[in-house]
């Protein structure tokens, strides 16, 4: 284990165009925004499509039900660096073979477009009711006299978001873990149906409030993407400034919930005043401690409330005291003790379950949007994904440790240039029509936005949020684990369930 | 170990006083928002508000429920002669109908810091907090946990967060109460002993909020459960969370006494 996680070298396979690579899937290229890929393929055939791509290292990234250009079944695959958007129509028809067969991480997208939409994926094995969830029926996964469950939540102990966790185990040995989301469903996605661009923001800002910017980047990029406007260069730069300001306070708040479970009372204290500094900053910086109502639809829709220099100075003092916190807590074997080891997971179930964000990284797994698929100002600035091959809670923390200095490197970077760029913070938006995904990195991983646009308001609007793409890893972590590790497992992974319930 | 001492020893005291002094929000803060002008409205500025909080009478008088209002801020830009960001932290009320603005405000703020400081002097026993989230963004809940940090440090005012109801003597509810989240709430209420008091925090648990409009929520705590206090925001800062506990404590005070 060295002090510093290396950045990774993503190996690039060389394979075939994907079109070749699917003629047999008779895949049909349609026309697309810059750095989407778009094929089409019959809907009997999109199982096969998914095979060829993923057995070339492709992940499935979202799995969507679309209206434009007619009603399909989209599958976004992050592939070789591109985003494939893989189309089935739908024809009238409301079964398909099920992808599960294909990658395990289709199975909540099924069971989700089963209960809210009636579609039926054939052959999938687990199509027990998602959405909305019973807190007091669930199936039992382990068979035995001596075993019981203990059904943790919707309502946690602690001042924590609903989530249900059936836990089967014979006393201490953690058995079986179902994770139950969606206690939290808001039907957001039916929302923003016929809302006009700029009410629109307001509702991906409040998807999920920790990952806020990043949802509202995800948005603004998909519709800026499907209608071929450019956000103005010093809109990008400080777009990017505000979502690594809230990078560094998710991953903060990660570190202080890890020593708060260890026990770590003025390790938790220190961290928290470094995250109430990063909160305060925000809230100096947009009148919002969460980032809001700085972006819109082409740029920004207000400009910043301090200089740059008054930032860098704030961040100047924030990293000194960081760097004497890090070296502590990471010397601190109490603490230290209760996270090697635990919760962890290896390469093949990231690859499998398409993980992302620092859960894919703390196995090193290179998975970052803000560098394989530049967008936005993080085309002109840089950065290293910083990846360790542990996969267990200590890895993931490292990895977050590490990125809020990388985040603070990123922030120096965006405002070096700042006054070169023209005072316009918002660009034109005319009023067309189009549909096109967006992404950002969130904190916890990349969000996905699918946004069809048609004069200036949002038609069908679809969300795949790294919350709900991880959670199924969660039960994977603890094979071999004890229940006292849980607090451990479950904050290393950082996840929110209003992201994932939506 | 003796080196984190070291540590919180230099960090010094960085703890609000409040309520006994005032808390200053930065320039340009998101508290509420103003009416600045209620007269002569035009009933196109109830279609500025994604969540229908602005409301135009017969008479044209323009007024903004606070209890909706997610602080987007879209109405201030629209008009800014008519609409402004309020700088305060304070915004939570006894009464859902106190936080309509464009009324005459409702009470003095010296005047009620100064109860509310007396208030957190006089606190007999300790009062306990049982926190449910019933469909929030996630917001709510960072906020509250901000309050136990040493800027908020709550515990210094008698305030602890139990994991029981049954110890609970404040329900502090964030979220617009979803169908999943519906049982188990009413479940943690009937627990809790009396005097209790219940806390919307959040415009979700004020008003359900951007999902009121989709109709699988509750649309509001108080669908659900009788609600003593309000506190309004998208998410309501730590010291507005801590001004709404202070104002349940007198509902407590007022309970014990009847």
């Amino acid at each position: 284990m060295s002090d510093t996680p290396q950045s990774a070298n993503r190996l690039r396979l060389v394979v075939a165009d994907p079109h070749e690579l699917l003629a047999p899937q008779l895949a049909v290229v349609e026309a697309s925004p810059p750095g989407e890929r778009r094929l089409r393929v019959p809907l009997a055939r999109i199982d096969g499509a998914l095979e060829a791509l993923v057995r070339h290292g492709g992940r499935l990234s979202a799995l969507f039900l679309v209206s434009a250009p007619e009603p399909s079944l989209l599958a976004a695959v992050a592939f070789q660096g591109d985003l494939l958007a893989l189309r089935a129509p739908l024809e009238g028809a409301r079964e398909y073979p099920s992808l599960s067969r294909v990658t395990p991480a289709a199975l909540l997208p099924e069971r989700e477009l089963h209960d809210l939409h009636g579609l039926v994926p054939v052959g999938q094995p687990d199509l027990l009711p998602a959405v909305p969830p019973d807190p007091d029926t669930f199936p039992r996964r382990v068979v035995g006299d001596q075993t019981f469950v203990i059904p943790y939540g919707p309502i946690r102990s602690g001042v924590f978001e609903s989530i249900q966790y059936v836990i089967e185990t014979a006393g201490e040995d953690v058995l079986a873990l179902q994770v139950r989301p969606f206690f939290k469903y808001r039907a957001l996605e039916r929302r923003f149906a016929g809302v006009d661009l700029d009410h629109a923001v307001q509702i991906a800002e409040r998807v999920a409030a920790i990952a806020g910017v990043a949802h509202a980047t995800a948005f603004c990029q998909a519709v800026e993407r499907a209608l071929g406007v450019e956000p103005t260069r010093r809109a990008q730069r400080w777009r990017v400034v505000h979502a690594e300001l809230e990078r560094i306070a998710n991953h903060l708040d990660v570190a202080v919930k890890l020593a708060e479970d260890a026990a770590l009372s003025v390790g938790a204290a220190r961290f928290a005043v470094l995250k109430e500094q990063i909160q305060r900053l925000r809230a100096g910086l947009c009148g919002s401690r969460f980032g809001r109502g700085v972006l819109a639809t082409g740029g920004l829709a207000a400009g910043p409330l301090l200089e740059p220099k008054t930032v860098l100075a704030t961040l100047d003092g924030f990293e000194r005291q960081l760097k004497r916190d890090r070296r502590l807590l990471l010397r601190t074997a109490s603490f230290t003790d209760r996270l090697i080891g635990s919760g962890t997971l290896d390469r093949d179930a990231i690859d499998d379950y398409a993980g992302v964000g620092p859960v894919a990284r703390a196995c090193g797994v290179a998975a970052d949007a803000r560098f394989e698929r530049p967008y936005g100002a993080y085309v002109r600035v840089g950065g290293r994904i910083s990846t360790v091959d542990d996969g267990d809670a200590m890895g993931r923390l490292r990895v977050r440790l590490f990125e809020i200095g990388e985040s603070l490197h990123i922030i120096r970077q965006a405002f070096e240039r700042l006054d070169k760029y023209g005072p316009e913070l918002r660009a034109g938006v005319p009023a067309s029509d189009g549909a096109a995904l967006g992404w950002a990195e969130a904190p916890m991983g990349e969000v996905i936005y699918w946004v069809e646009v048609a004069n200036d308001r949002v038609g069908t609007l679809r969300i795949s949020s790294p919350s709900l793409r991880n959670w199924p890893l969660f039960a994977d972590a603890f094979r071999g684990d004890v229940l006292t590790d849980f607090a451990f497992i479950e904050h290393s992974f950082g996840l929110t369930p209003a992201g994932a319930d939506r | 170990m003796i080196e984190w001492v070291a540590r919180g020893l230099r960090t010094g005291i960085v703890t609000s006083r409040y309520p006994r002094r005032p808390e200053e929000p930065p320039r340009g803060f998101r508290g509420r928002i103003d009416v600045l002008r209620p007269e002569h409205g035009d009933a196109a500025l109830t279609g500025i508000c994604p969540t229908g909080a602005i409301a135009v009478d017969d008479a044209r008088r323009v007024s903004l429920d606070r209890g909706s209002c997610i602080l987007c801020g879209l109405c201030v830009s629209a008009d800014p002669e008519r609409f402004a960001f309020g700088r305060v932290y304070e915004t939570a009320e006894r009464r859902r109908a106190s936080l309509v603005a464009g009324e005459p405000p409702p009470h003095d703020l010296h005047e009620l810091r100064q109860t509310l400081g007396e208030r957190s002097r006089t606190l007999r026993r300790s009062i306990h907090i049982r926190h449910v989230d019933t469909g929030s963004d996630g917001g709510e809940e960072w906020e509250i946990q901000a309050l136990t940090n040493p800027y908020y440090d709550i515990q210094r005012l008698g305030f602890f967060f139990t994991l029981s109801p049954r110890h609970a003597d404040i329900l502090l509810v964030s979220g617009s109460v979803t169908e999943s989240m519906r049982a188990p709430l009413l479940r943690a209420w009937e627990a809790m002993p009396e005097p209790k008091a219940v806390v919307a925090a959040g415009t979700d648990a004020c008003s359900g909020g951007l999902s009121a409009a989709t109709g699988v929520t509750a649309g509001g705590v108080d669908r659900v459960l009788p609600v003593d206090v309000y506190v309004p925001g998208s998410p309501p800062s730590p010291i507005a969370l801590l001004h709404g506990l202070l104002l349940a404590t007198g509902v407590l005070n007022d309970e014990a006494a009847a």
